[in-house]
């Protein structure tokens, strides 16, 4: 039977894996030095440094894909070095930055790729494939048979996270998943995957060097520099109780604004007032926090009305850069509301339908907490 | 008849050179913005350059007039009797004329269907009329210098035929058309052939002589070629793969194989000569096996050492430029360092490797002519017997048949590439060779 101990800090879940004083040498350079770690499960750990802190390092380790020179990792009461290294492999999901998809392969076949190895039946396999496709938002009709050279890097970094959860391992390291993309795709990754998590809540590490992608997907933050771990906490006591200088300075002087990024829209969603146009001053009434959302045929916002003194002001709404997503970050959500200028955010839901809104005054509430 | 071709490429020459001159100044008049004017600026510029390879065509064609157009002689070992245009009726020369018109036309005609088809016209007429000449002199020459002459085209021939050539390749892309029309001139060619035009025609003649002596001889050539081949790809592969692995292996391969490739070829097969008999006298089972000082032995064993850097060069390429992401993705993902190696490294580097082997086959086919040399077989053959000779039509036929075979083997060689490269690497393939 295992035994299940209890996270250290994550106190409502179990230490999934436990790294113990691991020490690796990059010949005369020590990469890591004596690195204490205990991974929580089902949660998302990240490994956040400057460049060469050790951080892709120490996920390196965890799938023996860098030989520890001193120390231990022990995964479900086993040590690593016991275990059979490409068994090991193939039990965690495993993406990297520049995706590593194999050229040579489809889509199809390279989802496909660690079921394969595991041997499983063929005919489970090209459900998995699909399902996964799916998973990730991408069509299998459409994607199954293309190749690699033909997917935009958004579309690559995708099926490199479909690839990795291939085999529905309970484990998965993202080494930089997101690094190679442009800011916007690396939003609507985030966001994708926030979602992905939710629903699979998998024990995963991932490795980044950007404090709001870090901030943003962490339940455990570990930060590291030198081949050392600087602070390892969850993210709000981190940005509440920065552990030193070093951890301050690297969080940026936006602290009180990354730190919006720990919450998504959903978590703070309000009911909003919506409908026909004529009803707008109607139902606004005095109401200076809110914005009345004006819908088209299929219940997407067109435009928002909201009280400015004694006047009433509209503005339209027609793109992206108005509305927010469930699982879109407050942080966003305060840019959204500058951008147009109203009280609050729309929050829409996959088929852009309003489904709430997020008010500016929530947003200061949770601020001055 | 000089002055005559004289006069008809004056003009020409002249007008495409006018023609030069006025497109170059006629770029981008005014009223048109800046953009537009680039790209009139830029097609301007494709035209110019094949007004000038126009000008080169017509060149080669009004040079090719003051050259000997075919020779003819008394028996196949007495002297060159030169022969120019002035020996042939006036309609010849003037059919002659023609392509190099219909080039110039194409020059000062804008780019179009119309000036298409007039580089078309006269790149197959520029085939069939020289081909023509030939069948026409042939008769004319057995009169002249009784039954035992001959006669073969001559340097002002392959200027004008160099011209075609040129006029072929200034084609952006071959239609069908240009298929249809060689297509054409090549069954004319082989009709006038039947009626025995072509009879006394030097090349002809040598290669009636040698009768299945041809077959044979490029039957050996391709079985040396094959032999070294396979031999070379046994070694090399495992050789790329060593030093692909291994950093002193590859220390210690590539600089002997660039040493190797500096010795010139004739050098090594005379060096192999005492060894190999030394080998062969000692060990008398050798020779029963053919291993001798002499022969297709030597021949060989230095075609496959040649063919060994082109092998191993591409191959160790191929390995080393497959992308560390993806080598450390497939051990991430729990592949065995096999599993790498047949799904992963193999299948990325074939590509590479098969264009090396491409290489070598086509370099091999050429040294193969050497094995002649040390008493070897193939086509080489046929090239040493008419330098020996002192016979240019049994070493034109020579080398013809080792052009022949050297395209066939590529286009062949290139079919099987495309066909086992799997569709997303076919590019990069195109772009090694």
């Amino acid at each position: 039977m295992k035994e299940h101990h209890t996270h250290p800090i994550l106190t409502d879940t179990h230490t999934f894996l436990t790294a113990e004083r691991i020490s690796v040498n990059y010949g005369q350079i020590a990469a890591l030095q004596d690195v204490t770690l205990a991974i929580p499960a089902n949660r998302v750990t990240v490994l956040i440094g400057p460049s060469g802190c050790g951080k892709s390092t120490t996920l390196r380790c965890l799938n023996a894909l860098v030989k520890l020179d001193k120390g231990s990792i022990t995964y479900e009461d086993m040590g690593i070095q016991d275990l059979n290294k490409t068994d090991l492999r193939r039990s965690m999901g495993y993406a990297i930055q520049s995706v590593g998809l194999m050229p040579h392969l489809s889509v199809e076949e390279n989802v496909d790729l660690v079921p394969r190895l595991l041997g499983w039946p063929k005919s489970s396999r090209k459900e998995r494939v699909e399902k996964l496709l799916s998973l990730v938002r991408l069509d299998p009709a459409i994607y199954s048979k293309k190749y690699p050279h033909e997917l935009s890097g958004g579309e690559a970094q995708r099926i490199g996270f479909a690839r990795a959860l291939g085999a529905d391992p309970p484990m998965l390291l993202m080494d930089e998943p997101f690094g190679a993309v442009d800011p916007l795709n690396r939003d609507q990754l985030q966001d994708e995957f926030i979602r992905i998590q939710r629903q699979l809540k998998k024990t995963v590490v991932f490795v980044t060097h950007d404090m709001g992608e870090a901030i943003r997907l962490a339940d455990f933050l570990v930060i590291m520099k030198d081949g050392k771990i600087v602070q390892a906490d969850t993210p709000e006591q981190i940005l509440s109780h920065p552990a030193d200088e070093f951890v301050e300075r690297f969080l940026g002087p936006d602290r009180s604004l990354q730190r919006l990024t720990l919450f998504t829209a959903d978590q703070w969603m309000e009911e909003a007032m919506s409908g026909s146009k004529e009803k707008a001053e109607e139902t606004l009434g005095e109401c200076s926090n809110q914005t009345y959302w004006q819908l088209d045929d299929q219940g997407r916002p067109i435009a928002g009305f909201a009280r400015v003194g004694d006047t009433i002001s509209r503005r339209l709404v027609s793109n992206a850069s108005h509305w927010v997503q469930q699982y879109s970050s407050l942080k966003e959500c305060v840019s959204k509301i500058l951008n147009l200028g109203l009280p609050s955010a729309a929050v829409v839901d996959e088929e852009g339908r309003l489904c709430g809104e997020v008010r500016f005054e929530t947003i200061q509430k949770i601020s001055r907490d | 008849m000089l002055i005559l071709c004289l006069i008809l490429f004056s003009p020409a020459g002249i007008v495409v050179l006018q023609a030069l001159g006025q497109t170059s100044e006629d770029v981008a008049p005014p009223g048109i913005n800046d953009t537009t004017g680039g790209m009139v600026n830029r097609a301007d510029h494709q035209i110019n350059f094949q007004q000038k390879l126009a000008l080169v065509v017509l060149l080669l064609f009004m040079a090719s007039f003051f050259f000997p157009f075919y020779l003819a002689r008394e028996s196949r070992i007495s002297e060159d009797i030169q022969r120019g245009l002035l020996f042939l009726n006036l309609p010849c020369v003037l059919l002659l004329l023609l392509p190099p018109l219909l080039v110039a036309i194409y020059a000062l005609l804008k780019k179009g269907s119309l000036s298409d088809a007039a580089l078309t016209l006269s790149g197959v007429l520029g085939l069939f009329f020289p081909m023509m000449v030939l069948a026409i002199v042939g008769p004319d020459i057995t009169e002249t210098y009784g039954p035992l002459a001959r006669y073969s085209p001559s340097s002002g021939m392959y200027l004008y035929l160099a011209a075609v050539l040129v006029i072929f390749l200034m084609k952006p892309k071959f239609k069908i058309h240009d298929l249809l029309g060689i297509a054409l001139v090549a069954s004319a060619v082989l009709f006038v052939a039947s009626q025995g035009s072509y009879d006394r025609l030097g090349i002809v003649l040598e290669g009636r002589n040698l009768g299945s002596r041809i077959t044979q001889e490029v039957l050996a050539h391709i079985r040396l070629t094959f032999i070294s081949l396979g031999i070379s790809m046994v070694i090399g592969i495992p050789l790329a793969l060593a030093s692909f692995q291994n950093k002193r292996a590859e220390k210690i391969i590539f600089p002997f194989l660039n040493l190797l490739q500096t010795i010139p070829g004739i050098a090594l097969l005379g060096l192999l000569i005492t060894p190999l008999s030394t080998l062969s006298q000692t060990f008398p089972f050798l020779r029963t096996m053919g291993i001798k000082g002499i022969g297709n032995t030597p021949a060989i064993i230095a075609l496959s050492t040649y063919a060994l850097y082109p092998i191993i060069r591409y191959s160790f390429t191929a390995f080393s430029s497959i992308e560390e992401s993806v080598i450390q993705a497939a051990k991430g993902m729990g592949m065995d360092s096999l599993q790498i190696w047949s799904m992963v490294r193999f299948p990325l580097a074939a590509p590479g490797m098969l264009h090396g082997i491409r290489v070598a086959l086509i370099q091999t086919l050429g040294n193969a002519t050497l094995a002649k040399l040390i008493g070897g077989d193939g086509l080489g053959v046929l090239v040493f017997e008419g330098l020996g000779q002192a016979s240019v039509d049994l070493v034109l036929l020579g080398m013809l048949l080792i052009i022949a075979l050297t395209i066939a083997s590529d286009r062949i060689f290139q079919i099987f590439i495309h066909l086992v490269t799997p569709s997303p690497l076919r590019g990069k393939a195109v772009g090694n060779g």
